[in-house]
């Protein structure tokens, strides 16, 4: 198996789940593999943590699931955000510029 | 919403959530054969990168709402199922919680009913008892006398109302059978004090309770519905009390009584408000209601006040002061179960303790079979159950164990509150409020709880300090036993040694006190000798010299019946009977400055041959005789009397003045009795005048009615019951005859309290001991049984049977020693709790501690020796080559 990225901060598994799903609807799968990618790599996400963190949202009523057929045909779960996700995602956009400043300043203070 | 989906909609969630991971390693595989892989290489793959699905089901249950409950119910289900698959272990666990829950349950509701509950009058924390008390003369919680109760009475602001009373029992001769019934006998204000109305027709006015008014009566619910059939019309009907007409006036409510005398008949006290003289003729009790604005505190600096002030109100008489007689108050509650809520407390204490020892046994055996399950613990840990769903199982586990319990123990509380109170029916007061209420029941319930809680914990003590991933590897590294979690165990059978052993101390000083109480010398001889109480109304008897001529008559009556040795009369029936204290005057004896008045503790009237009949000696002088009855006044005293008023001089012919008639007539001691105990077994004997009822009469105009007869006997009771009925109807066919009984019974009835107590201590200290012998049993066998190996290794290297036994006898006794020098130490720290309820024994007594250890110590060794026996069974061959 490929050598483990990084371990996903805590916490920031919320946020990367609600700005995947921000571009449109994904099964579980689909998820786990568009973190991948608009991470460039650096997260995988297991389903030992994905699942329960969907089921955990879907029941904050930040996500929404239907069942559908994949591109292949097959019959997949998939979830979207519903108007409470999007405003969890912009309340979780600004606190984690906020950090990611702070924590720049502080890396770089001398 | 997703709530209730959760819950109800479960097989259908769950459903939902293995399709969607299902679907999820399809989708995995597809894009790994898209990658390349072979299917069945990308299938296995997909799985592997999955994960336990298992583990990831388990996650996304919990992170549910409503995962607890849900989780919780399967939790429970799997406990049930567990325990029916051992149902040896499950009867044995359920039995030992049951009895432990059982017993506090039991006396809990005592405790409920008799000490919780406040008084059944509305705003029964507003009532107050008030008596007086006499520092010099030890009395405590002394009647007060009428013109005290009108001095009070007027003068206080802080009670709305003040009431007196006093008890007694009266004939009823209503329908074809006479019948002796309580009787109270209060002021009219009693009603306003306890703030109860009538369920029919209104009670007496103070008019109707002044001295001459017409005879009135308020019947208890009990008596109406007893002995009038609830007849509708009774208000205003005459019934005939103690051979006298009396109006009923009213029917009270069902349940109400005064202070737990069962009165089944209220009559007007009928005291004179204008007379004030008699200071020192105490014999009413006080209850007073306090106003609504006023405070038991406030109340209680206004009565300090008066005690400074009673001299001006009275002057130069006796009346209540702040050193030597005094008047105090307290809770009417308090005065009704003051003096069994100790020993209630104790019992509720004891039977804590047997719970306690009860759930270590019930641990002990949970904690080995957590060590039998290790691997079943160890594979569902594998497989993605979370620790904190392992504790849950256990906790599950424990309080299906303990609420089975619980039903068992309100069975066994019903049934055993049922027959103990049957059995016992004097022994503490308010015994019809005791009842299984809903309180009792969330005490129940409560505690199985907390119970279950410890079960499911006690496993985890050890489950903690061992890696779950160990046991499946674990099986062959046996050689010694896991000392970390023998620690527990043993722990645990080390507490229940000590707790026993309280237990048991306790319980033997309880019986060893009871035992001392019995064999208390009462001053008279209480072998074949029967008694029974009568009383000659006014009504049908008024003139006292024919009172006597009829309790005469029915001596000799009862004297020609064969097996009836001797026959007397006494006014008051040792050796528990109320102080009737009465101001004496001694000729040449005065008091002291501050020295209370000289009083008489109890006045006895005795017709002839009283002191043969009961067996008491004479120490000095002579009894009454034959020439009493014609000749001048004369009294015995007891040796108590002689002691404290004439010290070391000689009483012989001394005089003195008992009824402080002013008009001279002075009675001569011509004799010393034996002190006759009469306040109760355990309490000093009291001082004591004793006079002649056929003299009486004659020297002060009056003669006791109620008189209770002796008879020293050759036969049984049972045979002598009818003859005696017989000679009392042919006297007068409308006396009842009062609680016919040995004497034997008469000092077991004034024990009745002290028996119960202990008779239920050693109850349960005994089931304390069966229960610490089975934990101790327990842990010796589970060690004999992990050191098996051990054991046998030692054999093969010549180790001899000697040894083998030592090995295990010395694990036993450790552990019996540490336990039983904790509880010795814990039974020593709990004397000053106990000491009050003993009697002529310290409460560290060094016969009953070291009884109590000695058998606590064979027991223990008892405990080890069929784990010893199986010890020296093993055989090292195959011990070696097992697993």
């Amino acid at each position: 198996m490929a050598s483990q990225p990084a371990n996903l901060l805590q916490g920031t598994l919320d946020l990367l789940i609600l700005k995947a799903l921000a571009l449109g609807q994904l099964h579980g799968l689909g998820v786990s593999r568009r973190i991948e990618q608009i991470t460039r790599g650096t997260f995988n996400v297991k389903p030992g943590s994905l699942f329960p963190a969907l089921h955990r949202m879907e029941d904050a009523g930040w996500l929404a699931s239907v069942w559908g057929a994949s591109e292949n045909n097959r019959k997949a779960k998939y979830y979207r955000l519903t108007a409470k996700g999007r405003r969890q995602l912009e309340t979780e956009i600004g606190q984690w510029q906020r950090i990611a400043v702070a924590i720049t300043f502080a890396l770089q203070a001398t | 919403m997703s709530f209730l989906r959760n819950l109800f909609a479960k097989g259908a969630v769950e459903r939902d959530l293995d399709q969607e991971l299902r679907s999820y390693i399809d989708l995995l595989t597809e894009e790994k054969i898209k990658a390349g892989m072979s299917p069945d290489e990308a299938s296995r793959a997909a799985r592997l990168e999955a994960g336990s699905i298992e583990h990831i089901k388990d996650e996304v249950r919990d992170v549910r709402k409503g995962s607890l409950l849900d989780s919780g119910l399967q939790d429970f289900r799997y406990g049930i199922r567990l325990l029916r698959r051992s149902p040896g272990f499950t009867t044995l666990a359920v039995l030992t919680i049951g009895l432990g829950i059982g017993a506090n349950s039991a006396i809990f509701s005592v405790i409920n009913g008799v000490v919780r509950k406040p008084l059944a009058y509305p705003g029964a924390d507003r009532l107050m008892f008030i008596t007086s008390q006499f520092p010099g003369l030890n009395f405590n919680k002394f009647w007060m006398s009428p013109p005290e109760y009108f001095d009070f009475k007027e003068h206080t602001k802080a009670f709305a109302h003040v009431a007196a009373y006093t008890t007694g029992a009266m004939n009823l001769s209503e329908g074809d059978r006479p019948q002796r019934v309580n009787a109270a006998f209060v002021t009219a204000s009693m009603f306003d004090v306890l703030g109860v109305r009538p369920l029919r027709g209104t009670v007496f006015t103070p008019e109707q309770d002044l001295p001459g008014a017409d005879p009135v009566v308020v019947l208890s619910h009990e008596l109406w519905t007893r002995a009038f059939g609830g007849d509708p019309s009774i208000v205003g009907k005459a019934v005939m009390i103690q051979g006298r007409q009396r109006t009923v006036l009213a029917v009270m409510p069902p349940g109400f009584d005064l202070h737990d005398s069962r009165s089944q008949l209220w009559i007007p006290l009928g005291l004179d408000p204008n007379n004030r003289r008699n200071r020192g003729s105490h014999f009413t009790y006080v209850v007073g209601r306090l106003g609504t604005d006023r405070t038991a505190a406030q109340a209680n600096a206004e009565l300090q006040g008066f005690l400074k002030q009673w001299g001006e109100w009275a002057p130069n008489t006796h009346v209540p002061n702040d050193s030597t007689h005094r008047v105090q108050m307290a809770p009417l509650r308090d005065e009704v179960v003051g003096n069994v809520r100790r020993a209630l407390w104790v019992l509720q204490g004891a039977v804590a303790l047997v719970l306690l020892i009860a759930c270590a046994n019930v641990a002990n055996l949970l904690l080995a079979r957590a060590e039998s399950r290790h691997k079943e613990f160890a594979v569902r840990t594998a497989l993605g159950a979370s620790k904190t769903r392992i504790l849950r199982q256990f906790m599950s586990e424990g309080t299906v164990l303990s609420l089975l319990g619980a039903v068992l123990g309100l069975a066994l509380a019903f049934w055993g509150l049922k027959a103990l109170l049957a059995a016992n029916p004097e022994s503490v007061p308010r015994a019809t409020e005791i009842t299984l209420d809903p309180v009792v029941l969330a005490f129940t319930v409560g505690v199985a709880l907390l119970t279950g809680l410890v079960f499911g914990l006690a496993p985890l003590l050890h489950m903690g300090e061992q890696a779950v991933s160990l046991s499946i590897k674990e099986g062959g590294v046996r050689a010694t036993s896991g000392s970390g979690r023998n620690r527990v165990r043993r722990g645990l059978v080390v507490a229940e040694i000590a707790l026993a052993v309280m237990l048991v101390i306790g319980a033997g000083l309880l019986i060893r006190t009871f035992r001392n109480l019995t064999s208390v010398d009462a001053g008279f001889d209480a072998e074949n000798r029967v008694t029974f109480g009568l009383v000659l109304p006014q009504a049908t008897y008024p003139d006292s010299q024919r009172v006597v001529q009829v309790i005469a008559d029915l001596s000799r009556k009862l004297d020609e019946i064969p097996g009836v040795e001797r026959v007397s009369g006494m006014q008051g029936l040792p050796p528990q009977r109320p102080v009737n204290a009465n101001d004496t005057n001694f000729e040449g004896y005065t008091p002291g400055t501050g020295d209370p008045p000289a009083n008489v503790d109890y006045y006895q009237t005795v017709t002839l041959g009283y002191f043969e009949a009961m067996g008491i000696k004479i120490l000095k002088g002579r009894a009454f005789e034959t020439g009493d009855a014609i000749g001048g006044p004369v009294t015995i005293i007891n040796e108590s009397l002689a002691r404290r008023f004439y010290e070391d001089k000689d009483p012989l012919g001394r005089r003195l003045d008992p009824f402080l008639t002013n008009n001279g007539t002075l009675f001569t001691i011509i004799g010393v009795a034996r002190d006759v105990k009469q306040g109760g077994l355990e309490a000093p004997a009291g001082t004591e005048l004793y006079f002649n009822h056929e003299q009486l009469p004659r020297i002060t105009g009056f003669a006791p009615r109620q008189m209770n007869l002796v008879l020293h006997v050759s036969r049984p009771l049972s045979t002598l019951a009818l003859p005696i009925r017989d000679a009392v109807s042919a006297i007068d066919p409308g006396l009842p005859i009062v609680q016919l009984r040995t004497m034997e019974d008469v000092i077991g009835a004034s024990l009745a309290r002290q028996r119960f107590l202990s008779l239920l201590l050693g109850i349960f200290a005994g089931v304390a001991l069966l229960l610490a012998a089975i934990g101790t049993y327990g842990v010796l066998s589970y060690m004999v049984s992990e050191r098996h190996r051990e054991i046998g290794i030692r054999m093969a290297l010549g180790a001899g049977n000697g040894q083998v036994v030592g090995l295990v006898l010395r694990q036993g006794v450790t552990i019996a020693a540490v336990g039983i020098v904790v509880g010795v130490i814990g039974a020593l720290a709990l004397s000053r709790i106990t000491r009050t309820l003993l009697f002529g024994v310290a409460p560290s007594d060094p016969m009953t501690f070291g009884t109590v250890v000695a058998v606590i110590a064979v027991v223990a060794v008892a405990a080890c020796l069929v784990p010893m026996l199986r010890a020296t069974r093993v055989d090292p061959l195959t011990a070696i080559r097992a697993d």
